[in-house]
């Protein structure tokens, strides 16, 4: 063999060729985008017709801040970012409904406070593009920028609201924050507190019992309770109801991540809480009893408080702070493209 | 050395004349193929009592006389042994399976041996290699099934709660158990023959949770996670709460 790496070099040319044909003439070159989060994660189910590409992220994530995407819509002028703001783990202060924050929603199977959407993040965004935003994709087609962003994402510049919510989908499965101070604690880079470790105990045990509906390392078990907010239930407090009819659903809704919870007061579906000491003492004498409260939330005895005192009433919040991912929320490929 | 040479040919003399004689020889002749069954399944079904299970419906009597619903089940299943009998051998489904009484709970098996069995036994849980923080993969169903690590590790082998009514009230009830020494072992002494594809059908009765050896006080003890001696009882009752039958 006298000429090895040529031949090497003719074999390889004619397999990509190959590959290629078999590809179609709509085959196109992206960049395939990994998502690495710590081995106590669930491994990421992300669908075979929508893989992550740094193409695809980068336009969903243009989308995101854009608010071309409410043109001509019930919501005109406003983006996903107008609502979803990255200082407060893509969530933001409101009245009245309380903003969800964007943050490991790749690992969700339940969508909004009710669950009204179920499936993947495909699925909840042709929610937000076909309903909620009522994206007119002609205004996107007639832009100067996005057919060539689609074209390099799809491999075709014709925009379609499935390519949208394809594109909403990957920037979506980017929001990962896996690097709060509980995370390296997990992965033995730092130590919490004395406060937070004894605040960490309750969180994971009998005396607080939080871990049931917020276990780590989503600190959310993505279903739907009710936690004796109310007594009673009329209007959007009928939570999960209002979507199943079921009456064990009243006044469940879903139990939201604790990622970022310091900052994404206020707290509740209807942001009743403003801080998180008013959420501690809720759990602790303030749950309400009713026919379809959780049955989680009835402690030993029949009783539904904690009768946790002051010091471990603080050393819980103490503990809430440590899921805070100061990188995430400060990580400029996360932020604003414009 | 010459006592050693006597001794190895001895050995193989002797080592010979077995391998000979247990080929030759008529009385023992191989043991006819087994005959197997292909396309099998395993189903889980849930029932109360003869009744099969309908979710968030204040209905079922407990053996203490409390009304009570079930909102949410989840448990795990392992080492489910077939035990066999009149030529049948003793066999290990695959496992451990993670059962949600709201899904279907049906399981490939593939191919079964053919033959009658005398029943089978399982545990309501994981095994004390399996019951470790982590050991499992991290499915969303796996780590929403973890028992903390302060409270000693591993995972939930069941949770089953619900509502039921004490003196007109309706109160919640969570009956959870974990840790190896809770572990309950089911018996099911049903025989069953595995004659052509089907499923082998196994069926909790979750109303045997509340009934024995233990009349259990959903009024006293709502809440099981945090008491070992809650959680014995449980144990105790769950070992009789499953049966098993052959579905064709």
């Amino acid at each position: 063999m006298k000429y090895p790496a040529l031949l090497l070099l003719i074999l390889l040319a004619s397999c990509t060729r190959k590959n290629m044909e078999e590809l179609g003439p709509e085959a196109h070159l992206t960049t395939p985008f990994e998502i690495e989060p710590p081995h106590y994660f669930p491994v990421l189910d992300i669908p075979a017709n929508n893989p992550l590409t740094e193409e695809g992220i980068e336009l969903g994530r243009r989308l995101y801040y854009d608010p071309i995407l409410s043109t001509n819509g019930p919501l005109a002028g406003r983006s996903c970012s107008s609502c979803h703001d990255q200082v407060t783990s893509f969530s933001v202060p409101t009245e009245g409904t309380a903003v969800l924050p964007h943050v490991n929603l790749a690992w969700s199977q339940n969508f909004l406070w009710t669950g009204k959407v179920n499936g993947g993040l495909e699925d909840v965004m042709r929610f937000e593009v076909n309903e909620f935003f009522q994206v007119d994709v002609s205004v996107l087609q007639a832009h100067a920028v996005y057919p060539g962003l689609f074209e390099r994402a799809f491999g075709d510049a014709t925009i379609t609201n499935e390519a949208v919510a394809k594109a909403l989908a990957q920037w979506f499965r980017r929001l990962v924050s896996t690097d709060s101070k509980f995370d390296r604690y997990l992965q033995h880079t730092e130590m919490l507190t004395d406060q937070e470790l004894s605040g960490m105990m309750i969180y994971l045990s009998e005396t607080g019992d939080c871990f049931h509906c917020h276990g780590i390392p989503l600190l959310t078990d993505n279903a739907f309770h009710n936690i004796g907010l109310d007594a009673s239930f009329t209007g959007a407090d009928q939570g999960r109801f209002l979507i199943t009819g079921n009456p064990t659903d009243l006044g469940a809704f879903k139990a939201p991540t604790l990622r970022n919870i310091a900052l994404t007061a206020p707290y509740m579906h209807d942001g009743r809480f403003a801080t998180l000491e008013e959420v501690v003492e809720h759990y602790n004498s303030g749950v309400n009893p009713s026919p379809s409260l959780d049955p989680i939330m009835t402690k030993p005895g029949q009783i539904t408080q904690l009768l946790l005192g002051p010091q471990q009433k603080a050393d819980l919040v103490a503990f809430l702070e440590t899921f805070t991912d100061d990188a995430f929320i400060t990580d400029p490929e996360l932020g604003s493209p414009f | 050395m010459i006592a050693m040479h006597k001794y190895v040919l001895t050995a193989a003399a002797l080592a010979f004349l077995i391998t000979s004689c247990k080929k030759d020889d008529p009385a023992t002749p191989d043991p006819a193929p087994v005959p197997a069954v292909s396309n099998t399944t395993l189903l889980i079904e849930h029932h109360i009592d003869d009744v099969p299970l309908t979710y968030d419906t204040l209905r079922y009597t407990n053996a203490m006389g409390h009304m009570f619903s079930v909102t949410r089940l989840e448990y795990y299943l392992s080492e489910i042994t077939l035990l066999g009998t009149n030529g049948t051998q003793d066999l290990v489904l695959p496992g451990p399976y993670y059962i949600n009484g709201t899904a279907g709970n049906r399981f490939d098996l593939g191919t079964l041996p053919a033959g009658e069995y005398a029943g089978a036994t399982a545990l309501l849980g994981l095994t004390a290699a399996m019951n470790q923080t982590d050991s499992l993969p991290n499915t969303t169903e796996n780590i929403n099934m973890a028992w903390p690590v302060p409270m000693g590790g591993g995972y939930h082998f069941m949770k089953f709660e619900g509502h039921f009514l004490d003196n007109g009230t309706s109160n919640g009830y969570a009956m959870h158990i974990g840790r190896n020494e809770n572990l309950p072992v089911c018996t099911m002494p049903e025989p069953f023959t595995v004659a052509s594809g089907g499923e082998v059908v196994l069926r909790f009765n979750l109303n045997q949770v509340f009934r024995e050896p233990n009349v259990y006080d959903l009024s006293t003890g709502n809440y099981s996670m945090g008491s070992m001696m809650l959680m014995g009882q449980l144990r105790d009752n769950c070992a009789n709460a499953f049966d098993i039958g052959y579905r064709p």
